[in-house]
């Protein structure tokens, strides 16, 4: 393993760790357990008979319904989490100075950042594989659905989290961290509402186009709810979603790539105490 | 060989200059004193010699690279001025990590950790959490911590911070024995009675400029101690 590998990974178990003392990790233990209970009492249909208008709705139309929302807003939350933690996690041993005890030794500033990063992917992405996971599950083995979507889903989520962590993380090399959560816990929602109003509008009139603010972010924003809502559109047979998916996790993964880059050079200019 | 060097360095934040035009070489093996007033660019210095910070114009020099490469810090032992430790960790934990970054393998880890450990005396408190100990107790874990690996390169910036006379003579001896086993050392002090037994070179910082450098018996006047000549070059 060479120094740079070996440095990466013993500091990323501690950013990791570090991540894991934080009061906030209470905050999403107690999410997990009442967004799990919410999931096994939401995919749990039973033999009861659903009808809309008089029609019946059939139990696989339904599940197609309930199933996506569920994980969609789940991973959301995830992306959130995921923000939250690294809105601190690089800027908080800078600004209280054991960051120079670590960066006086043979390790570069890439190298810390990412570390850093990875123990907050390592929190948030924890915390959505045992919630996704958990529901998917249900889903899965209860509504009979196909996995694949759930597992595309996963990757759309694990995307925007190194997105989102990567460019809170930057932004916390410059902003205070009121500023960062600011930007996170308005941030994830306004995209993912761009992205859905854009994806209903769209199911109504195949060739619509969303104006304004939320035009724009939806267009040129990373496309967070996008990509898991394209992921999930299978389970639904009366949305066809398809080309949707490849596209909007493409332009996920420009904009992680370019969260990553941005981090490095900020990183690279910030000075230490 | 040259192990630190500052070229022609000036530092400014804002408008204010921290360090203006400083020149100082420092070879491989000696051990040099940086002195000054509060304010007169020592912090800054070392923080451009690791690579914290770079200069506004003038080079930095660490074993010939650039201390921004992480292969300039190899065998870089640096106890800072505010020494913040990372307080949920375990001393030994904090050691076992500094070890590891600083590339010991699992087989001399240990060794070299418990070494320390007992040298620096905190050898019983392995166990216990970084913010348990006293400040004294901190500042000999910051010097474990700085002496793991055996550096051949030791930043000490005031590190007799905190410490009873007990601890200011011991850490006086780790000083003299890196420096004894051929280690270069550089350290900033306001404490001019111990940078005077430890150190044969000085570098009196004046406002960010260097107003005296040389070695003891150069800058010492007849009958003067180092307080006297430190007062000299900073009063002018």
């Amino acid at each position: 393993m060479s120094p740079g590998l070996r440095g990466f990974v013993a500091l990323a178990a501690e950013a990791f760790r570090d991540g894991l003392r934080r009061r906030f990790t209470f905050a999403v233990a107690l999410f997990l357990l009442v967004a799990g209970l919410g999931a096994e009492s939401c995919t749990d249909l039973g033999s009861a008979s659903f009808s809309l208008n008089q029609r019946s709705i059939p139990p696989e139309v339904l599940a197609g319904l309930v199933a996506p929302l569920l994980l969609g807003w789940q991973a959301l939350a995830v992306l959130v989490i995921t923000g939250v933690v690294a809105a601190d996690h690089l800027a908080r041993p800078l600004v209280e100075g054991s960051a120079a005890l670590w960066l006086a030794r043979p390790i570069s500033r890439d190298v810390f950042a990412a570390a850093r990063l990875a123990g907050a992917l390592g929190v948030g992405l924890g915390a959505g594989a045992l919630l996704l996971g958990t529901s998917a599950g249900l889903v899965v083995a209860r509504q009979h659905l196909p996995a694949a979507p759930a597992l595309a889903a996963g990757l759309a989520t694990a995307l925007g989290a190194l997105a989102v962590a990567a460019l809170a993380m930057a932004a916390s090399l410059v902003l205070g961290r009121s500023a960062v959560l600011v930007l996170v816990l308005g941030g994830v929602p306004l995209v993912a509402l761009a992205n859905s109003v854009t994806l209903v509008g769209q199911l109504v009139h195949p060739d619509a186009e969303l104006g304004g603010l939320l035009g724009a972010v939806d267009r040129y924003g990373p496309p967070l709810g996008t990509a898991i809502v394209a992921a999930l559109a299978p389970w639904n047979p009366h949305v066809d979603a398809a080309g949707t998916l490849g596209p909007a996790l493409a332009r996920l993964a420009v904009w992680a790539a370019g969260g990553l880059l941005l981090l490095a050079l900020a990183f690279r200019r910030t000075e230490l105490e | 060989m040259i192990a630190l060097e500052l070229a022609g360095a000036t530092k400014r934040y804002g408008r204010r200059p921290a360090l203006v035009g400083v020149d100082l070489a420092v070879p491989a093996g000696a051990a040099l004193g940086l002195l000054g007033a509060n304010g007169a660019g020592k912090t800054t210095a070392l923080r451009l010699l690791l690579g914290f910070a770079r200069p506004t114009r003038g080079a930095v020099r660490l074993r010939g690279r650039d201390p921004y490469e992480p292969a300039a810090r190899r065998s870089v032992g640096y106890l800072p001025e505010r020494l913040r430790l990372p307080g949920v960790m375990t001393l030994h934990h904090f050691l076992h990590l500094h070890g590891r970054l600083a590339g010991l393998g699992a087989g001399d880890l240990q060794r070299e950790i418990d070494a320390v450990a007992e040298t620096t005396g905190v050898r019983e408190r392995l166990g216990e959490r970084l913010d348990s100990l006293s400040k004294g107790l901190a500042q000999r874990a910051g010097f474990a911590a700085a002496l793991l690996g055996r550096p051949e390169l030791l930043v000490l910036d005031e590190p007799t911070s905190g410490l009873d006379p007990l601890g200011v003579r011991d850490a006086r001896d780790w000083a003299l024995a890196a420096r004894a086993r051929g280690a270069t050392l550089l350290i900033s002090s306001h404490v001019l009675s111990e940078v005077e037994r430890v150190c044969d070179h000085v570098v009196i910082l004046r406002e960010g400029r260097v107003a005296a450098a040389g070695g003891l018996e150069q800058l010492l006047q007849p009958g003067e101690t180092l307080e006297d000549a430190f007062v000299r070059a900073v009063r002018g």
